[in-house]
């Protein structure tokens, strides 16, 4: 089958990943949105999510890296920085906003590298 | 529509709140001696207050939660009295020659500015990281 060539765990764990980094800037870029709504609360990837992905990889465990689906899920641990009660710092989101960024541009040239690789087993050439 | 960035709706709408915001600040700060407003009463500073609308579509997204869109509120008046000077030869000044001044303080509407232009810069840092996110999203597989 097709599929086989696209189900090694280290292509799906990168994918997963870029999956996680498009949501995760999602979640980042709303509490910057947010950060002067009242009583906002900050949200974030779910934290269970990183450790699933871990172990998935490690295990190399394809059916549960096709089925892992990065969730958005309000961060209880963060304080409220102010009076009205919103947990959103401004500087730090910016922070997370640029590591992000850099995080999606590594697994984005991961993913096209073991493209690269299948495309070169295909044709030959690189 | 396809919603490529999930995010865009909230950061315009952010984007959009902070400029009513500052709006509002610049209107304060030109009547800051404006003792003859429309209604005939001095100038009454306005402030803006934010609120958050959740966004419906997310919902079903399994996303596991919607994600919420800021919305500058309706501009509220400032009801604190202003300072009252004794100037009798004022247009606007009473019988007993005190005029009542806006209740505008410049130093509160600058920080205030500060802060609007502050939350604007950051949100068009977000739109610049999703953009490009979205491009190198759009090259996979390239070269």
């Amino acid at each position: 089958m097709i599929n086989a060539l696209f189900n090694q765990p280290g292509y799906l764990g990168a994918k997963r990943m870029l999956d996680a980094t498009m949501v995760r800037h999602d979640a980042i870029a709303t509490n910057i949105a947010n950060a002067e709504t009242p009583h906002y609360q900050r949200v974030d990837l779910a934290p269970s999510f990183r450790a699933e992905l871990q172990s998935a990889i490690a295990g190399r465990d394809t059916n549960r890296l096709n089925s892992l689906r990065p969730q958005i899920a309000k961060d209880a641990r963060a304080l409220p920085v102010n009076r009205d009660g919103n947990t959103v710092n401004l500087e730090r989101e910016l922070v997370e906003l640029s590591q992000n960024t850099l995080e999606g541009t590594i697994q984005s040239r991961i993913v096209t590298a073991s493209l690269a690789k299948l495309r070169m087993a295909i044709t030959g050439k690189s | 529509m396809i919603s490529f960035i999930a995010s865009l709706p909230s950061t315009t709408a952010a984007l959009d709140a902070e400029r009513t915001r500052l709006e509002v600040i610049a209107q304060n700060i030109a009547n800051a001696n404006t003792t003859h407003g429309l209604n005939g009463r001095p100038y009454h500073r306005q402030q803006v207050g934010f609120e958050a609308v959740l966004q419906r579509a997310q919902a079903e997204d399994g996303r596991g939660q919607s994600l919420a869109v800021p919305r500058a509120g309706r501009p509220q008046e400032d009801l604190r009295p202003g300072r009252a000077i004794y100037q009798p030869g004022h247009p606007d000044a009473d019988e007993n020659g005190m005029v009542e001044l806006p209740n505008v303080n410049i130093y509160e509407e600058m920080a205030d500015m500060i802060v609007a232009s502050r939350t604007y810069e950051a949100n068009v840092a977000v739109f610049k990281n999703s953009r490009s996110l979205a491009m190198q999203a759009l090259s996979i597989g390239k070269g």
